[in-house]
């Protein structure tokens, strides 16, 4: 293994750690299954509260919460590699940029894959009333890019809070705060969007969250080996 | 004695600017121009013509009540009115000395006094009932701008009034906090650079620990400030949203280092997650509120600050009071490291 590891070349190790995650992920479904529960029984208990008749706003507003709490129990979840004796031999087979590359490409899969869920279960019960068609996949759009831009900070972050060995509570306080700039615009931007303002007059949102993204992103791929060392 | 000259300094300037920003008087301005639905006859016109109240604040009316003028412009047309009478210093009895067809609605209420100079309430007087007749003119009043003879005053800001005192101290405290979250983004890029040095992870601490507190009270005033001329204590806007969220961002790093046993560990997640911060609270109160509306001085077009930034009184306290609140934030700081190194060392005695 890493005999084979050494020889490799950096991009097969990041696409063999990525297609491994999602590996992992799938032998134990369990994790998959908690994920699809949580964000159904929101959006569940967002309709009995909201009603079948939210307004835009509250339409609005449940969609980005709901996303949001979902990601953070979608990175919730220890890895094996974040125990002390993995970490030990991972270091020697592979650099840890390569690593925090796929654990957010594997986020970002995860919570695209999950925003589209909660996008199709919300029109199914808050209803799709409040836009047509082309708007409900510019709003889509927006949920899509606000995944990756989640995935990349909250993969940093639950990395913190992992090796801090304090568990899930401590990735929410450290979260929380530092989200908000991503929610404000992605908030702003649904908000134009279902008040029927043109999708070219507000895409400059969606670029602000793709700097994001991407500014996050390379702070963390930066940053993690930081994290890794002893 | 170099080290106490500078806390000298700091504190001389503080007490300074607290001296002067509460005791140095507000300029004059103008309050309201009210109808108060009564005509008075006017002595000039031979007629009787509608009652106005003109209220003013920190004037000198009474000191010098034949010499008040007071007049009406509109674009450029301009009408002087009659003042019936000088009821206090900071009232006068005004006939609205106007023929029926005014070429506009809406008019600047100026007065001319040679204490308190030319003042101004923009659209003071608007009036519904008149005949619109955009060529109506007639010859213009003879009107010179006075300078006014006053002393050392701030000046007079419509809705801000007193509160504009609140510039030495708000806008200050949050200057310092920048300063000293940015020794804290220093320290962190440090010790992540040469991590046996935990001299920069305590730096780290200490600042922030210190940058949080004038975080704090720079949102304190903020709210004061808000409800005085916003209406209420906090209003959703993106400088204030940032503000409470980069607060928030920061006691969640104190919550970090909290939660980690292991010093060496400790100091490089901290300073990981400091960095984080840093960029974070750019971000928020440097580049989001400028891509928003907002109510906030200085942002979202308000042109606000810049009218205070030229006035030279209050330059002539403000920027002292930048550099006292620094000197100030960077000996607590100091204070507070040395206050983590003595403890550290007595974790460390046998």
């Amino acid at each position: 293994m890493s005999e084979r590891m050494s020889r490799s070349s950096a991009w097969s190790r990041y696409r063999f750690l990525t297609a491994h995650a999602f590996r992992m992920e799938w032998r134990q479904k369990h994790g998959l299954a908690g994920l699809l529960l949580f964000a159904l029984a929101s959006v569940y208990a967002c309709y009995q509260v909201a009603g079948g008749r939210a307004s835009s706003e509250t339409w609005n507003a449940l969609a980005w919460v709901v996303l949001m709490f979902s990601a953070f129990n979608a990175v919730a979840k220890p890895w094996p590699e974040d125990s002390e004796a993995m970490r030990k031999y991972l270091k020697t087979t592979l650099r840890p940029g390569e690593w925090i590359l796929a654990r957010m490409t594997f986020y970002s899969a995860i919570l695209s894959a999950l925003s589209v869920l909660i996008f199709l279960s919300f029109t199914l019960f808050l209803g799709s009333e409040h836009f047509n068609p082309r708007q409900g996949l510019s709003f889509l759009l927006g949920l899509e890019c606000t995944a990756l831009a989640f995935a990349s900070l909250l993969s940093v972050l639950s990395a913190i809070a992992s090796r801090a060995g304090a568990g899930f509570g401590l990735t929410a306080v450290l979260g929380l705060p530092l989200i908000i700039p991503i929610v404000l615009i992605s908030t702003r931007y649904g908000t134009d969007i279902l008040k029927g303002i043109l999708w070219i007059d507000t895409a400059h949102h969606l670029l602000f969250l793709a700097a994001l993204t991407g500014g996050i992103g390379a702070l963390g791929f930066i940053l993690f080996p930081y994290l890794w060392r002893d | 004695m170099k080290n106490t000259l500078w806390k000298a300094l700091g504190i001389l300037l503080l007490a300074y600017v607290f001296a002067i920003t509460f005791l140095v008087p507000l300029g004059p301005g103008l309050l309201e121009f009210q109808n108060v639905e009564r005509v008075i006859s006017s002595s000039t016109e031979n007629r009787s013509v509608p009652e106005y109240q003109l209220i003013g604040y920190g004037t000198h009316w009474d000191d010098d009540p034949d010499a008040l003028q007071v007049f009406v412009k509109s674009k450029s047309q301009l009408a002087a009115l009659e003042v019936i009478r000088v009821d206090d210093a900071n009232h006068a009895t005004v006939g609205l000395t106007l023929p029926y067809s005014l070429p506009a609605k809406s008019w600047n209420v100026l007065i001319n006094h040679p204490i308190d100079g030319t003042l101004l309430l923009e659209n003071g007087l608007f009036l519904s009932d008149r005949f619109i007749d955009a060529q109506a003119t007639w010859p213009a009043p003879s009107f010179v701008e006075h300078p006014g003879n006053l002393g050392f005053h701030f000046p007079y800001q419509p809705r801000i009034i007193e509160t504009i005192r609140n510039l030495m101290l708000h806008v200050p405290l949050w200057f310092t906090m920048f300063l000293l979250m940015g020794i804290g983004f220093v320290s962190s890029i440090k010790l992540l650079s040469n991590p046996r040095n935990q001299l920069d992870d305590q730096r780290a601490e200490a600042s922030v620990q210190v940058g949080l507190w004038f975080g704090v009270l720079g949102l304190l005033t903020g709210s004061l400030w808000a409800r005085f001329t916003w209406g209420a204590w906090w209003v959703d806007d993106p400088q204030l949203n940032g503000a409470l969220v980069t607060v928030l961002v920061y006691s969640g790093y104190m919550v970090l280092r909290q939660a980690v046993e292991d010093e060496r560990l400790r100091s490089r997640l901290s300073a990981v997650y400091n960095l984080f911060a840093f960029v974070i609270l750019v971000i928020l109160l440097m580049v989001l509120p400028r891509f928003s509306e907002s109510l906030h001085p200085g942002k979202g077009g308000n042109p606000g600050f810049n009218t205070y930034d030229l006035n030279s009184a209050l330059r002539a306290v403000f920027y002292p009071a930048i550099i006292g609140w620094m000197l100030l934030g960077i000996w607590m700081y100091l204070v507070t490291l040395r206050m983590k190194r003595v403890n550290r060392q007595i974790e460390l005695l046998p």
